[in-house]
């Protein structure tokens, strides 16, 4: 068996510190004071016989008063006029899309309640993220205004519309630029108002800034392509992937759609045919696409240059000068993974993070020498996802500086915040002559403008996107608009003096241009969302590699001018991305995939390399770039990270958000640079060592499982020959004897697969879970307690091969105190496993047999039922429960003051989902397998009249996950997906020696090594 | 009344019947009422019996008419559409058939009556029936002909105004009575009190004349005997003892039923904003649960009827004729409600939803579905509502607590017609052979299946 690997969750756990060991020797990390009460002087002090009899007659009274209380009255108040679509207590499902994910909002009695992605979309374009999912949160966001405003203070609409037409005809007469600042458009329509806008505003323009720009790729593209765009990966068509320093199964580019294609190639299915793509990852910090890899190597990022003038002068047999030199490893690395890519020609892929043009160019030239271009890159089916072009927001801000500027508005954009100059982004401002943004809230930019027209959110508006080449998707409303808010595409219109609405403005569009042609009509539209023209011919590009030497002597300079004594790396993380969603408390909760902490950013640094510099885990460190730029920042000792490098999320630090996301972190954003024309996300910095240490709220070791055997790998070569390797059942090999008498389950028999070779980490799942049963926030202290809610983690373990501990090690469980030995490695080269872990529904659950109230018990169909009104909080259960799955309200998170960041208000009450009760304080709760989706889908079967079929539940989890590592079904039908995935060989159950028979099978871990 | 089928006569008589054990005291004002309602009923249809002339044309015309027509006509009024007094003697038979099954084709074929009748009705669409047969169709006429000819009989109740005003007064003549019986008995208690005293004394003067000079000091004597025995009790310690634990059983028992109790609003009759009465509606007027409460067949929810559903008969139906030519003003609450004005036909732009008071809540833990009961299981809504079609005022009839629900669960069989259950059914076949199979047998009392 290869189970000799050590598997840690956090360093605490590999070096047993004091403190880990006590808080893992209860199931709660803050036991109830009981003992100190009863040996302390709680027993001791005296009670005054009158004190005593004062407490009995008040507590009496209260009682008896509190009991007084009247029934409370509950009012019904039907619709006046019912729209004929609602049928109270039946959700209804629009199309819509977000950040070009096409999605289905599920709306309860008009109001929306869960994003979900459209299953008809499947395909072509691709699940949801977390963000995607959390993004029902941010519309019933109590930050947002209400109203449009100008100076400050409330205005009409009408008046604000004056002041802006004034504005706007000025700068036309004073013959002023008139420029839109945006994010990214990729919406035709919203193109096609800002056509109309510059017919009648000549001098406008439209300026795109994206606060994570791709605009060196961009720029690459033209440079050697002649085509400025940036291109459709295609993942599933690589059988060999190298990517430098590009997290792109999470945040670069479009993560959801690599991740779909990434593993189709990799998971159960794709191996079951003998397939599995290999995949090379070279990078500083450990991003969640560097913990999916076979193969990941620690590079510093001022050696991510030289590493591709090596790697191209190995796949070419050229030699430019400035390979790398310094990085053994990376070195041996490099050579292999270049020849693996020569192999593989054609159905080779390298990507890069980097946003420097050379780099790109260069990466152009490989991808161009293994022949990527028509295979695996597709640049005549672009993406649209990015096209904000960093050197023209620069020429705006030298313009609005020289007084060129009469008018900005600001669409989706906040530079100051997002800019790495902020500086100049307000002197550029202050000559400006009217500023208006169309922020839905008065974030950092635009309370310092001189007007806000607030747009609705996108579950309030029409409009349309357009990700990539022949692929438009449809946005429409599901709510009436909450506040007083217009849609930006609509002011502009007006502005313009068109008297269209928006709405028809769309229809025409999609009628007369998008839908031209083909036999769809604008009502097939909105209901399918989308509209795919199927996607061009593949061509071969090709370009003068001889070129490539002084772009070259390009990438070496821009290394040079990064290598320092530090070098920083910043990075998105995968929840909060570039910060726009930074008021989500449902996103700042949700754990980072690799670090496991939530509610900060940190400077994630090498266990090693701290210790180096006199650094431990949460000190306060004072990180100042090579600009002065400086930020005082709490430690993170991440293993994986690559030694003389630190590595800091951007989209924290937000100060004008709203009540969860203000000074959540610190913005790191001024840290970034421009080099060739495009901002640079790498530097080097020096660290100083702050006094003072600052908690990170962290889940790693939370709900740890004590080093038992619970993660099975093995490599692709052991596979092909023994498919079932080092899966291990138990149940094989033992004969089990049961305590229990065995419960039938004669109807349906739910049971989950998960395929650990498919999840990436990514948390969506979470998000969607969080959100499909109304599991509270608990917020940054709370989780330090241990008392997060979530239903389904995602535990990451990571493990070391060390060669003299394999030799002594007994194989097969690990033990806690081998881990000891390990803590001498140098943590750079880590190896990572994702295992979701929720209620696996046990048929013998521990659980069930130590509740004195009978408040969880087991179904007939194979669940384990948690009855919340039953229950009154012994906490035995959890006790109990070796997955350590069960959660305790230890408030009512949903409608207590302390918790004022997430639903204590009337409004955001309106996400919850109607369908699944509330729980209170005091109250145990754990995930329940959606079950109110399966009762509704047999209702529905047998309102139908007809037996249950395959897919018809499908879970929240299951549908957000776009890799398809969860399965969920009904095992008692023998054809059903879930049933023929658990017959794989490579199926175990986790801690099935115990014999409490759980319900979900784990698929094991491959690596093509 | 020998001479009517059973099925003519108005559910409403004999299902309160059943019903009268289940009411408490202060409904019982209500059961004479309705008790004399339904005696009412009962001579009226006697009558119409008696002037039936079809019955069979007409009793299936009868269902028909309700089924399709009542929403928008009444055989005596004008509700939406307009009255179908002397259809027949007006029009020809021919010309019916053809106008029921599709009257705007008539009018686009240019026949005269059509259109001018068409006009007479400011041009207000019937719906096509295409469904009808000409047979339904020659049944509706004869329905509408008997009607007819029972209204022109005599002084028969009209079935919709009549009741509502007989209803209120004889529920005030049964309290007035109710009252006076009391005042009776009380008064009777009083002389017969007076009576003994009276005689009491009228014998001790007796006695006094003959000389017995006894009571004054026998009366002493007895007062100290009993002081004695109480004294006497109080020693007796077992005797003491018994009775504290027969006194602390019949409290406790009393206490423990009584917090079975708490929480349970079994006959709940909240006052509604609008004095809406499901006797009259539903019972009297027979509509159909579902045309209001559609949910029911669909939802979770049964869903409270939206003020448009009001409207589709208020419309038309102001119940003017029983307020001397004015709206009635619980109609007027539902116009109002819409800002609807009756006179323009217009609706304005300050609508006022209307506030029920909730009478069934469940608790939020408690996960309840309609359409799985009314739906998959075909239960009737009376099964847990109760007699809805005799209740002037909505009351709670069950007590919706989890016994009751689980002893529902325990006793009903699961329609075994839903292919949903075929495989269900077959699998517990083979494990309990020959049994009934219940909701319970099924995983219906699983804690899971209604808390989550």
């Amino acid at each position: 068996m290869d189970s000799n690997k050590k598997y840690w969750k956090g360093l605490e756990e590999l070096q047993q510190t004091p403190a880990f060991v006590a808080k893992n020797q209860g199931e709660f990390a803050e036991p109830i004071p009981v003992e100190d009460v009863l040996e302390g002087d709680g027993l001791k002090a005296r009670t005054p016989r009158r004190d005593f009899l004062k407490t009995l007659g008040f507590g009496l009274g209260a009682v008896t008063l509190a009991a007084c209380e009247r029934t409370p009255v509950h009012k019904s108040i039907p619709y006046l006029i019912k729209p004929e679509e609602i049928t109270p207590g039946i959700p209804n499902f629009y199309a819509s899309t977000f950040n070009g994910q096409s999605i289905l909002v599920r709306t309860r009695e008009g109001r929306p309640i869960l994003l979900e992605p459209n299953p008809s979309a499947l395909g072509v374009n691709q699940g949801t993220d977390a963000a995607t999912q959390a993004a029902v949160l941010d519309l019933y966001d109590t930050s947002k205004l209400k109203g449009p405003q100008a100076g400050g203070s409330e205005v009409s609409w009408d008046q604000l519309d004056g002041q802006v037409t004034t504005a706007l005809n000025n700068a036309a007469a004073a013959g002023k630029q008139i420029v839109l600042v945006a994010g990214t458009i990729n919406s035709p329509s919203t193109l096609g108002v800002l056509a109309k806008f510059t017919e009648k505003y000549p001098t406008a323009k439209l300026i795109e800034v994206d606060a994570v720009s791709y605009s060196g790729i961009i720029k690459a593209n033209a440079n050697t392509f002649g085509k400025a765009v940036l291109p459709r990966y295609r993942f599933d068509h690589a059988d060999v992937i190298v990517s430098v320093a590009s997290d792109f199964l999470g945040t670069w580019v479009a993560g959801e759609e690599h991740t779909q294609q990434y593993m189709s190639n990799r998971n159960y299915k794709s191996l079951q045919k003998g397939k599995m793509s290999r995949h090379i990852q070279f990078e500083a910090g450990l991003s969640m696409t560097g913990t999916n890899a076979d193969a990941r190597i620690a590079i510093k990022p001022s050696e991510e240059g030289p590493l591709l003038i090596a790697l191209y002068n190995e796949i070419t047999g050229s030699s430019l000068p400035g390979a790398i030199s310094s990085n053994e490893k990376a070195k041996t690395a490099l050579r292999l993974a270049a020849q693996e890519l020569k192999n593989a020609q054609g159905r080779a892929l390298l990507v890069a993070g980097s946003n420097d043009v050379a780099v790109q160019t260069l990466v152009n030239g490989i991808n161009v020498a293994l022949q990527s271009y028509g295979n695996t890159i597709d640049l005549d089916n672009p993406s649209y996802q990015y096209k904000g072009n960093d050197e023209a927001f620069a020429q705006f801000l030298t313009a609005a500086a020289q007084g060129q500027v009469g008018v900005a508005l600001f669409l989706n954009s906040n530079p100051l915040y997002s800019y790495h100059n902020p500086d100049a982004v307000r002197t550029a401002l202050e000559k400006i002559d009217f500023k208006l943004s169309f922020s839905d809230r008065a974030d950092e930019t635009a309370s310092e403008l001189n007007a806000i027209a607030p747009n609705p959110n996108f579950l309030e508006s029409w409009g349309d996107a357009q990700p990539f080449e022949g692929y438009y998707t449809i946005v429409q409303p599901t709510i009436n608009p909450i506040y007083n808010t217009r849609q930006a595409e609509q002011s502009l219109l007006l502005w313009a003096g068109e008297q269209t609405d928006y709405y028809t403005f769309v229809k025409n569009n999609w009628e007369q241009n998008l839908l031209a042609g083909s036999a769809k009509s604008w009502i097939d539209v909105l209901q399918t969302g989308f509209s795919y023209n199927g996607e061009q011919p593949l061509t071969a590009y090709s370009f003068d590699l001889s070129s490539l030497a002084g772009v070259a002597a390009q990438v070496v300079t821009g290394s040079k001018a990064l290598a320092g004594e530090v070098e920083v790396q910043l990075y998105q993380s995968t929840s909060l991305k570039d910060g726009k969603q930074g008021n989500n408390a449902y996103l700042h909760e949700l754990p980072d995939p690799v670090s496991k902490v939530t509610w900060d950013n940190y400077v994630a640094i090498n266990p090693k390399f701290a210790e180096s510099l006199g650094l431990g885990e949460h000190s306060l460190v004072e990180v100042t770039v090579a600009g002065g730029q400086s930020a005082v920042l709490p430690v993170l000792l991440q293993p994986g990270q690559a030694i003389g490098t630190v590595s800091i999320a951007v989209g924290y630090g937000r100060t004008k958000v709203g009540k969860a996301g203000n000074g959540v972190g610190k913005n790191v954003y001024p840290f970034a640079s421009v080099a060739n024309g495009t901002v640079q996300f790498n530097t080097s910095a020096s660290l100083k060592k702050v006094a003072g240490k600052y908690e990170l709220a962290q889940t790693q070791t939370h709900h740890t499982i004590e080093g038992r055997n619970i993660i099975r790998e093995t490599s692709f070569a052991k596979y092909q020959e023994d498919p079932g390797h080092n899966a291990g059942r138990f149940i094989d090999n033992h004969k089990t004897y049961d305590l229990w008498n065995k419960y039938e389950q004669p109807g349906h028999r739910w049971v989950m697969a998960i395929d650990l070779n498919a999840c990436t980490g990514c948390g969506s799942c979470i998000v969607a879970c969080n959100v499909e049963n109304n599991i509270p926030v608990v917020g940054r202290d709370e989780v330090r307690r241990r008392r997060e809610m979530h239903w389904l983690r995602i535990d990451r373990y990571y493990s070391i091969h060390q060669d003299e501990i394999e030799q002594s090690y007994e194989t097969g469980v690990n033990k806690e105190k081998q881990f000891k030995g390990l803590s001498g490695s140098d943590y750079e080269n880590v190896t990572v496993v994702h295992q979701p872990m929720m209620c696996q529904h046990c048929d013998h659950a521990p659980c069930e047999t130590v509740c004195p109230v009978l408040a969880t018990v087991h179904s007939s169909e194979g669940l384990n039922h948690m009855a919340y009104n039953r229950c009154f909080g012994t906490r035995y259960c959890a006790n109990n429960c070796p997955y350590k799955v069960r959660r305790f309200n230890w408030f009512n998170y949903w409608n207590d003051s302390r918790f004022d960041n997430y639903l204590n208000n009337e409004f955001t009450q309106l996400v919850l989902n109607p369908d699944v009760t509330s729980r209170s304080r005091g109250v145990m709760e754990k995930c329940s397998m959606c079950i109110q989706r399966i009762q509704g889908a047999k209702l529905k079967a047998k309102i139908e009249n007809r037996p249950m079929k395959d897919g018809d539940v499908q879970l929240a989890c299951a549908a957000a996950c776009s890799a398809n590592a969860i399965i969920f079904g009904d095992a008692n039908d023998p054809n059903s997906e879930v049933s023929k995935a658990l017959r794989n060989e490579r199926v175990y159950y986790v801690l099935e020696e115990i014999n409490v028979q759980p319900g979900t099978g784990y698929m094991t871990k491959v690596r093509n090594v | 009344m020998g001479g009517i089928p059973f099925e003519s006569i108005d559910p409403s008589c004999y299902i309160h019947i059943n019903t009268i054990k289940v009411l408490n005291m202060r409904n019982i004002s209500l059961v004479f009422g309705r008790l004399a309602k339904s005696v009412c009923l009962i001579i009226g249809l006697t009558f119409a019996a008696a002037g039936q002339v079809s019955a069979q044309d007409a009793k299936a015309g009868e269902a028909l008419f309700k089924a399709n027509c009542t929403t928008c006509h009444l055989v005596q009024g004008k509700r939406v559409g307009p009255e179908l007094l002397g259809m027949s003697s007006r029009f020809e038979a021919e010309w019916l058939h053809k106008w029921i099954k599709n009257s705007q084709s008539l009018i686009a074929s240019g026949d005269e009556t059509a259109v001018r009748l068409f006009e007479e009705n400011n041009r207000l669409v019937m719906t096509a029936f295409p469904q009808l047969s000409d047979d339904d169709i020659s049944n509706i006429i004869a329905y509408v002909d008997a009607e007819e000819a029972r209204i022109a009989a005599g002084p028969a109740p009209d079935a919709a105004g009549g009741t509502a005003g007989g209803a209120a007064a004889s529920s005030d003549a049964s309290d007035f009575m109710i009252i006076g019986l009391i005042v009776v008995i009380a008064l009777a208690i009083a002389i017969i009190v007076v009576l003994g005293k009276v005689i009491r004394t009228l014998e001790r003067v007796v006695e006094n004349n003959q000389h017995l000079l006894i009571p004054a000091e026998e009366s002493t004597e007895t007062g100290k005997e009993s002081g004695q025995a109480l004294r006497k009790f109080l020693k007796n310690k077992k005797l003491v003892g018994l009775v504290v634990l027969v006194l602390v059983g019949i409290l406790g028992a009393a206490g423990w039923n009584n917090m079975w109790n708490v929480g349970v609003h079994e006959g709940y009759m909240p006052v509604q904003p609008i004095k809406f009465s499901h006797q009259l509606h539903a019972g009297v007027n027979q509509i159909d649960c579902q045309y209001c409460h559609g949910g029911a067949y669909k939802s979770k929810n049964a869903s409270i009827p939206s003020a448009n559903i009001c409207m589709n008969c208020h419309k038309g139906v102001t119940g003017s004729e029983q307020y001397g030519g004015e709206i009635s003003p619980e109609i007027a609450k539902i116009y109002r409600a819409l800002d609807y004005d009756p006179s323009t036909g217009e609706y304005g732009n300050n609508p006022r939803p209307i506030e029920w008071i909730r009478v069934h809540n469940l608790p939020d833990f408690a996960y309840f579905n309609h359409s799985q009961h009314v739906v998959v299981a075909g239960v009737e809504c009376q099964t847990c509502h109760g007699p809805v079609e005799t209740m002037e005022e909505l009351y709670q009839y069950a007590p919706l607590t989890m016994k009751w629900c689980i002893e529902c669960h325990q006793t009903t069989e699961v329609n075994a017609d839903n292919a949903y259950y075929d495989q269900l059914i077959a699998a517990h076949e083979k494990l309990k052979k020959g049994e009934k199979m219940t909701a319970a047998m099924i995983g219906g009392l699983e804690c899971g299946k209604c808390h989550y």
